[in-house]
């Protein structure tokens, strides 16, 4: 589904990704773990087509379609999500608009109907009640004035309803109180399906605990250094990251 | 500073060569005047943004071609906005018409031609003079005390500049009487490929515990230059809510004067300007709040792209005495090209003790990251723009106080956006 090769990044003068690879198949959960400045962040929204990031090197491949000669509303289309570690606040723009907008755009692509007004209030109620979320956040501005949960919520809120072939949370959990980290793990293991992946980018391994990742890869100085199963998440919760700079100096 | 000034002799010719009628004497009279002032300069402080030389150039051109009887209300006249069930005035090149059988025994619209005294007319500075000393009509609205009108009376000024240039004069003077209702909407519009300058003044009077509704429309053609004019005087317990929208012209000045010296007084302004290509448009705005307690609330709002340059100006003058005056001020640009210019500043100027006062001024850009944020959820670039303007303009559209005239001025906005966003593009 998605094929990362040898990426190379950089912002401004600075490379940030150094070789990342990557392989991840329909009906898997990865996570992506590592320190701060290690370029998972980066690498999310090189991915997802930020363009104050210059592909230097390297291939990403999406449903065998290269990545990144695609516009980031291109790459939407296609079925990528992309839940921002911090989601923009667009004051007097309804949430509900932007959902439905959204949605429309993809059916669009699909050759589907667009959907209708009716139709659209009933399946993001349906979805707002899986992820316990107040029925009145459909009617405030997109993100505007929400908390730090509140504004995660809204990102698993809109991935739900807009079912992703792909879905990167980048540190989605960060900052959630236990029920909030809950909800998004329902979120997501309710998008867990055969046909779809997701990739957990995360600090922490708490959310591991509810979302059960298939792989677990440690990003290092802008690569992969280590990859595992979730037991990798476990020892690095206990160990921290130093061991692994230890472990690769030596 | 030099700059152009109206040929005199022209414009003496022109005022005497009006057929008599009853209007002779007051043009006269501001004839006289204007000749002592000329237009205003930007050497004068309230013009130091705006140069009116284009508008001198005009009018020195059309006086000296004067005598040619302008073509006027042609039959592509009265444009979608009449569609909006309301008692219409039409102003076409200066020359008014009523269906006034049409209107209610509440509502009284009377034609200066026909006889309303020409004290009611002002001609206190430079624009008024020039407005009064060319004046061909003017109508006067009267709304009848303790009743609420059913519909918006409708004023639709029209101007076609066929060939060769014109300019016109407008005059609209409404009295509202004591806690009478009634709500406004003013179009402005043009058609004509000739050079065109408009100069338009409308003289309100609110008397004690009346409300007004005003919306305006300006939405002419981009080669239009007009100076606009509302001054109101607010009595004791009266509301004003004006709502004004520059979308179209290419060199638009509008003072809107404001007089507050009943208690318990307060007026409204709310604008949008929306400007593209080489407009420009200013905005001037007074309030004196003359006693206490009064209220003023102003909001403007403007987005300009390309080399469009735009001015906001929003004076309130706090007289000795108005203690418990409540006076709030805002002005928020969008700057969508790095060549569009605005100039926002706000005067205070406080004679009294116990005041609430505010203002605010914001110059920003589109947030980029906000874009982003809607491009990754699948909108275009063109959409995520529009969507974000759009809001961004909605603050003031939700202000209109005329709900009669929302479709109208919404479907005027969204297209004028549209064409302003797609500018973007081609810089």
């Amino acid at each position: 589904m998605l094929e990362i090769k040898d990426l190379n990044a950089t912002i401004g003068e600075t490379q940030i990704l150094n070789g990342v690879s990557l392989s991840v198949r329909a009906g898997e959960v990865h996570a992506i773990m590592g320190p701060n400045g290690s370029g998972k962040s980066t690498l999310a929204q090189v991915i997802a087509g930020h363009d104050d990031y210059k592909v230097t090197g390297g291939t990403v491949r999406f449903m065998d379609e290269d990545m990144l000669d695609l516009e980031p509303e291109e790459r939407a289309r296609r079925g990528f999500f992309l839940g921002f570690q911090y989601p923009a606040e667009i004051p007097g723009v309804n949430n509900a608009y932007l959902l439905k907008a959204a949605l429309n755009a993809k059916r669009t692509y699909n050759g589907e109907p667009e959907i209708d007004a009716f139709e659209f209030l009933k399946l993001a109620r349906e979805k707002m009640k899986l992820l316990d979320m107040d029925p009145s956040f459909l009617n405030r501005g997109v993100n505007e004035g929400f908390s730090g949960g509140e504004k995660k919520r809204n990102e698993i809120l809109q991935m739900a309803v807009l079912e992703p072939r792909l879905a990167i949370l980048d540190e989605t959990d960060s900052g959630l109180d236990i029920d909030a980290l809950k909800s998004v793990a329902n979120g997501v293991n309710a998008l867990r399906a055969a046909d779809r992946a997701v990739i957990l980018v995360t600090h922490y391994q708490r959310l591991l605990d509810y979302v059960e990742p298939d792989f677990v890869h440690v990003l290092s100085n802008g690569r992969i250094v280590r990859s595992g199963d979730k037991s990798l998440a476990l020892e690095l919760e206990e160990k921290g990251y130093d061991w692994l700079r230890e472990a690769k100096s030596a | 500073m030099k700059h152009a000034v109206i040929d005199q002799a022209l414009f003496d010719r022109t005022v005497n060569a009006i057929p008599e009628d009853a209007l002779t004497g007051l043009r006269s009279r501001a004839a006289s005047g204007f000749a002592k002032s000329g237009f205003p300069t930007p050497g004068d402080e309230d013009w130091k943004y705006t140069n009116l030389t284009p508008a001198v150039s005009l009018s020195n051109d059309w006086l000296s071609s004067v005598g040619e009887s302008p073509d006027f209300r042609s039959a592509a006249g009265l444009d979608a906005v009449k569609k909006i069930d309301a008692y219409w005035v039409v102003i076409e090149n200066g020359q008014i018409t009523l269906d006034s059988q049409m209107f209610p025994d509440n509502l009284s619209a009377t034609l200066m031609s026909e006889g309303f005294s020409d004290g009611d007319i002002a001609a206190d500075d430079a624009m008024t003079r020039f407005n009064a000393a060319l004046l061909r009509d003017a109508v006067k609205i009267t709304v009848a005390a303790n009743t609420t009108l059913d519909r918006p009376i409708g004023i639709l000024i029209r101007d076609e500049a066929a060939k060769k240039s014109l300019v016109t004069q407008s005059r609209v003077v409404i009295n509202i009487q004591e806690n009478a209702n009634a709500k406004f909407i003013e179009a402005h519009v043009s058609a004509g490929a000739g050079e065109h300058f408009a100069n338009n003044v409308v003289q309100m009077n609110i008397e004690a515990g009346a409300n007004a509704s005003y919306v305006r429309l300006q939405n002419r053609a981009r080669h239009h230059i007009q100076t606009n004019k509302l001054s109101a005087s607010i009595a004791e317990g009266a509301v004003l809510n004006h709502c004004a929208f520059d979308i179209g012209g290419l060199l638009v000045r509008n003072d809107l004067i404001i007089d507050l010296h009943g208690k318990a007084s307060a007026v409204t302004m709310s604008g949008l300007y929306l400007a593209g290509d080489e407009q420009h448009i200013d905005n001037h705005t007074r309030v004196d709040h003359q006693v206490g307690p009064s209220t003023s609330r102003e909001e403007y709002r403007g987005i300009l792209n390309r080399k469009s340059r735009c001015v906001f100006n929003g004076k309130a003058i706090v007289h000795k005495g108005a203690d418990g005056t409540d006076a709030q001020q805002s002005n928020h640009n969008l700057l969508l090209s790095g060549d569009a210019e605005i100039d926002t500043k706000p005067e205070l100027e406080i004679y009294a003790d116990d005041v609430k006062c505010s203002h605010g001024a914001t110059v920003g850009q589109l947030d980029e990251s906000a874009i982003f944020y809607l491009r990754s959820r699948g909108l275009t670039k063109d959409a995520a723009t529009q969507l974000m303007t759009r809001a961004f303009a909605q603050a003031v559209i939700g202000m209109n106080p005329v709900a009669e005239a929302q479709d109208f001025v919404s479907a005027a906005i969204d297209a004028r956006l549209d064409s302003l966003i797609s500018d973007a593009h081609h810089e």
